[in-house]
C-alpha cells in the first residue's frame, strides 16, 4: 500500500513533466530533448535565489517564471528555423537542435553550480493516510501536481485557448482556417511547458533534493512517459505517467533502481514497436 | 561524378598526412594517445555518416553499438578464452547484427524518425545501465581491464595507430565502393524522396538495412580494436554523453554525407577538443551550442560551408580580374 502511495505521489510528477513534453509536441511537430534540463535549470535558479536570501516561496515562483520566460525564448529564437521546416525534417531538426541546447544547459549548470541542490524539504511528523505513513514533502508534491494537472486539463477543455490548442493538435490547416495563430499558440504552449517542467524541479525538491545533474534523467523520463501515452496526447500522458510511477515504485522496491530504469526504457521501446500511437485510445 | 572525383585528392592528401603522423609525433606518449583516439573518432563518424549522411536513419546508440562490440569481445577472450581475433568477429557481428535490427524494425513498422531516435536512445541508455549493473561480470563503473592483449604488441601506440589507420582508410574505401555501387544509388534516391524510390524498384528494406548493419558492425569494430588497444573498459568510454554528442559533433563540423568530411572534423574537433581542455563542464555547452549553430545556420555542415564560402569568393575575385 505504501509502495503504491509512493508509485501514485511519483506518477503524477511524471505526468506533470510530460504533459508539457507531449503538448509541444502535438501542436508544433518537434520534440524538446532539453525538456529536463529546463527542470534542472529552475531547481539551481530556485536554489540560488533561496541562498541570496529571498523567501522560498517568491525564489521558487521566480524561478518557475524564468523557466516559463527561457522556453518563450527558445521558442522565438532557436525554433523558428525548425518551423520553418515540414514534416520528418522539423522533427530530425528539431531532435538535433534541443539535444545540443539540452548539452549546453548542462554544461552551463554542471560547471557553475556543481553543488547546488534545490531542497525543499517539509519538516513536521509523517502524514498517516489510511493507516500509511507518507512523508510531508511527498504529499504536498502530489496535491500540487494533481491540482495544477487538474486545472489544466480544465483549462484545455472549457477555456478559449484550451479549444484552440487542441484544434490545432487536431488539425492545424482546419485550425489556421478559423483564425487560430499556430506561431502564437506555439508560442504560449512552450511557455506552459517551460514553466511545467520548472513546477516539477519545485515537487522533485519537496521530495527530495535536486541539483544541476538531474536534467537529463528528468528528459529521459519525460520521453519515456510521453511515448508510452502516445506522443501528443494530453490524456496518455496523464494515464502513463501515473501507471509508470506505481511501475516505478513497485519495481524499485522489488529489483533495485538500475533495473528499474531498464524495465522503463523497455517499456517505451515495446510501446514504439507494438502501439506506436500510445496505450490511451483517444483522439487528443 | 565530377563531385565525387574531386573529393579523391583531398582524400589522398589527407591519409598521406595521417600516415606520416607518426614520424613526427610518435616520440610523444601523449600526442599519440590524442592521435589515436582521433581515429577511433574519425572511424565512428565515418560509420555513423553511412547510416545517417546517407540513409537517414537517425542511430542514437553509437557509444552503445561500439560498446557491445567492445565488451563482447573482452568478455569472450578473457571469460570463455575464445582466441581474440574470433572474439572480435563475434563482438563485431552482435553490434552489426544489433544495428541491422533497428534498420529492419524501423523500416518495417515505418517508424519515423522520431521513433527510431527515441528507441536506440533507450537502447543506449538500457546498454549502459545493464554494464553498470552486473558488476560481476562487467566491473560496473570501475571498469573491466583487458587481459587478452597483455604485453603484446598492440598495447604499444605506434603499431596500435598504424592498425586503426589501416581500419579507417579501410572504412573509406569501403564508403566510397558503396556509393558507386548499387546501394549508392539506391541512398541518393532514397534520401531524395523514400517514396519515389520505392516506386521506382529500390529496395528501401535492404538498403536501409545493409546501410545499419555495416555501419554498426563498423562502429563496433572500431570500438573493439580501441579496446584491446588501450587495455581497459569502461561504461564511461561507450556512454551516450562520450561517443554519440562527440560524433554527432564531428559530422557537424565535418559535413552530413560527403566522404572526407567525418575525417576532417576528428582531426579539427579533436584538435579543439584539448585547446578547450581548461573549461571542462563548459566544453559541453561549446558543443551544445555548435550543433545548434550547425544544424540550423549550414545544414550540410561546416567543411563543404566554407567551401562553398571560398568558390564564391574565388568566382568574386575572378569576375574582378578580367
Amino acid at each position: 500500500m505504501a509502495v503504491l502511495f509512493d508509485g501514485v505521489a511519483f506518477g503524477l510528477q511524471l505526468s506533470l513533466l510530460a504533459v508539457g513534453l507531449t503538448m509541444i509536441y502535438g501542436l508544433g511537430g518537434v520534440l524538446n530533448l532539453a525538456h529536463g534540463q529546463f527542470a534542472a535549470a529552475t531547481a539551481i535558479i530556485g536554489a540560488r535565489l533561496i541562498e541570496v536570501g529571498f523567501p522560498v516561496a517568491l525564489s521558487v515562483i521566480s524561478a518557475v517564471a524564468i523557466s516559463a520566460g527561457l522556453a518563450m525564448a527558445v521558442d522565438a529564437t532557436l525554433m523558428r528555423p525548425v518551423y520553418r521546416l515540414h514534416g520528418e525534417d522539423r522533427v530530425l531538426s528539431s531532435l538535433l537542435v534541443t539535444l545540443g541546447l539540452a548539452f549546453a544547459i548542462d554544461g552551463l549548470l554542471i560547471r557553475f553550480a556543481p553543488f547546488t541542490l534545490l531542497n525543499l524539504a517539509v519538516p513536521g511528523p509523517a502524514f498517516v493516510l489510511l493507516g500509511v505513513p507518507m512523508r510531508r514533502g511527498v504529499v504536498v508534491a502530489a496535491l500540487v501536481a494533481a491540482v495544477v494537472l487538474g486545472v489544466l486539463v480544465l483549462v484545455l477543455r472549457v477555456s478559449r485557448w484550451g479549444r484552440a490548442v487542441r484544434s490545432i493538435i487536431q488539425d492545424e490547416e482546419g485550425a489556421t482556417l478559423c483564425g487560430i495563430d499556430p506561431s502564437r499558440m506555439r508560442r504560449s504552449v512552450f511557455a506552459l511547458s517551460g514553466a511545467l517542467a520548472g513546477l516539477v524541479a519545485v515537487t522533485q525538491g519537496l521530495t527530495a533534493p535536486i541539483g544541476a545533474t538531474s536534467g537529463r534523467d528528468l528528459t529521459v523520463l519525460a520521453l519515456i512517459v510521453t511515448v508510452v501515452g502516445g506522443l501528443g496526447r494530453v490524456s496518455g500522458a496523464l494515464v502513463a505517467g501515473v501507471l509508470l510511477g506505481v511501475v516505478h515504485a513497485v519495481a524499485s522496491h522489488t529489483i533495485g533502481a538500475v533495473l528499474t530504469f531498464v524495465l522503463l526504457l523497455l517499456v517505451a521501446i515495446a510501446v514504439i514497436l507494438l502501439r506506436p500511437s500510445g496505450i490511451v485510445r483517444s483522439a487528443v | 561524378m565530377a563531385a565525387r572525383r574531386s573529393e579523391a585528392w583531398p582524400l589522398a592528401v589527407t591519409v598521406t598526412a595521417l600516415v606520416g603522423l607518426p614520424t613526427l609525433v610518435g616520440g610523444s606518449r601523449y600526442l599519440m594517445t590524442l592521435a589515436i583516439s582521433m581515429l577511433v573518432v574519425a572511424g565512428y563518424a565515418v560509420a555513423f555518416n553511412l547510416v545517417f549522411g546517407r540513409t537517414g536513419q537517425l542511430f542514437l546508440c553509437l557509444g552503445a553499438l561500439a560498446g557491445v562490440a567492445a565488451y563482447g569481445s573482452v568478455l569472450l577472450a578473457d571469460v570463455a578464452g575464445v582466441p581474440l581475433p574470433a572474439a572480435i568477429a563475434v563482438g563485431v557481428a552482435c553490434s552489426g547484427g544489433i544495428g541491422g535490427l533497428f534498420s529492419w524494425v524501423a523500416v518495417r513498422r515505418r517508424l519515423g524518425v522520431i521513433f527510431l531516435g527515441i528507441v536506440t536512445l533507450a537502447f543506449s541508455l538500457v546498454f549502459t545501465n545493464l554494464l553498470v549493473g552486473g558488476r560481476a561480470l562487467t566491473g560496473g563503473e570501475t571498469g573491466l581491464l583487458v587481459d587478452a592483449t597483455a604485453g603484446s604488441w598492440l598495447r604499444d601506440r605506434v603499431p596500435a595507430y598504424y592498425v586503426l589507420l589501416a581500419v579507417l582508410v579501410g572504412y573509406l574505401l569501403l564508403d566510397r565502393w558503396l556509393e558507386r555501387s548499387w546501394l549508392g544509388w539506391a541512398f541518393r534516391a532514397l534520401k531524395d524522396d523514400p517514396v519515389a524510390a520505392e516506386l521506382a524498384g529500390v529496395d528501401v528494406v535492404r538498403a536501409k538495412v545493409v546501410a545499419g548493419a555495416l555501419g554498426s558492425a563498423m562502429l563496433g569494430l572500431m570500438g573493439a580494436l580501441f579496446a584491446v588497444h588501450d587495455g581497459f573498459l569502461s561504461p564511461t568510454g561507450f556512454d551516450f554523453g562520450e561517443i554519440d554528442v562527440r560524433v554527432l559533433v564531428v559530422l557537424a563540423v565535418g559535413g552530413v554525407g560527403s566522404s572526407l568530411g567525418p575525417v576532417v572534423g576528428a582531426v579539427v574537433v579533436t584538435a579543439v577538443d584539448e585547446l578547450l581542455r581548461p573549461l571542462g563542464q563548459l566544453r559541453l555547452t561549446v558543443y551544445g551550442a555548435l550543433l545548434i549553430v550547425v544544424f540550423l545556420r549550414f545544414r550540410q555542415g561546416l567543411v563543404p560551408a566554407a567551401r562553398g564560402l571560398g568558390r564564391r569568393f574565388g568566382a568574386r575575385r575572378a569576375r574582378a580580374t578580367p
